[in-house]
């Protein structure tokens, strides 16, 4: 039974829980690739793809960031491009900016406790059956 | 032009399923897609088959849209269909839920009772009130036939502001209560 560990496909609660996980840091992550200055909708896909494995199916950001955006998190123009088309650019908007701080915080905090309750797992996973 | 076609396919379908957001909403929501779809399937080189698959189906998309929409709209709605129907969407999600559901259904149903009681006391007032046999509530309603003889009714013409009063602070209980559960759960999903 030398299963590979991240391939946990088997039983579909695995599945779900990580798919839980994945949407819940979504926003987080959507507000933290807006930090460094405004992108628009592709842009911030493309952003999470490169900086961390948050492939997704593309079509759940931009409900997320219109949610963002009626909640005052983000702000949003639409600014003529070469392309032929103008494009939507979101920013983070100053509570928005503060929420992500916060955010941050609890995040670390938050699995920095976890990984050292999970040390002993991982450890445990060395050894053979 | 066929991915043209495509491209207008899946825009009116996504446009077809944002119904309940102002038009202003929607065109913003289909001008916002039109363009991803066009960047993306031009960036990479992709067809536009691939990246409408990307996106999901339109209906799903839509769906995503709405989702966050009925709560928060409910949650400063005073509708009790609509806040209803957001307890009912906040039921499929979680045990919380399905307690809100419950209590608002109760709350509404006690509600509207005393609400009905008071109109029907003007109606038929001798067949709407409450009836004590022997010093205790043998029945309580309105439209209530048959009741034995020695029963009488004790709340008299009373039961229209007692009903309107008591129905008023129930239905008022009620809304407030969904309200501030349906801002609840909003908050506790913004934070995951």
């Amino acid at each position: 039974m030398a299963k590979p560990r991240t391939q946990t496909a088997e039983g579909d609660s695995p599945d779900r829980w990580e798919a839980q996980l994945r949407k819940g840091a979504l926003e987080m992550a959507a507000l933290a690739s807006l930090w460094k200055g405004r992108l628009y909708g592709l842009e911030i896909i493309r952003f999470l793809e490169n900086q961390s494995s948050l492939s997704l199916a593309e079509g759940t950001i931009y409900p997320i960031l219109n949610r963002l955006k009626v909640e005052g998190m983000l702000a949003s123009e639409w600014v003529e491009a070469e392309a032929g088309h103008p494009r939507k650019y979101y920013s983070l908007t100053e509570s928005g900016r503060q929420r992500l701080c916060l955010m941050a915080e609890a995040w670390f905090d938050f699995s920095r406790g976890l990984s050292r309750l999970l040390e002993p797992v991982m450890e445990n996973q060395e050894i053979p059956q | 032009m066929t991915t043209e076609l495509a491209i207008d396919n899946y825009l009116t379908s996504l446009r077809l399923h944002l119904g309940p957001l102002t038009i202003a909403e929607r065109e913003e929501i289909v001008r916002e897609i039109g363009a991803h779809i066009r960047d993306s399937a031009e960036e990479s080189g992709t067809s536009v088959e691939t990246v409408l698959a990307r996106l999901g189906p339109a209906t799903d998309l839509a769906a995503q849209y709405r989702e966050g929409l009925l709560i928060r709209t409910a949650s400063r709605s005073f509708s009790p269909l609509v806040l209803l129907r957001a307890a009912l969407r906040l039921a499929t999600k979680s045990i919380f839920g399905i307690f809100v559901f419950f209590c608002s259904v109760i709350g509404y149903s006690f509600g509207a009772g005393f609400v009905v009681v008071a109109f029907a006391k003007a109606i038929v007032p001798s067949h709407t009130g409450a009836w004590v046999q022997d010093g205790r509530l043998v029945s309580a309603g309105a439209f209530v036939y048959g009741m034995p003889p020695m029963a009488h009714e004790v709340l008299g013409m009373w039961a229209i502001p007692l009903g309107l009063i008591a129905g008023s602070l129930t239905l008022l209980l009620t809304t407030f209560l969904v309200r501030n559960s349906l801002r609840i759960s909003q908050r506790v999903q913004a934070r995951l």
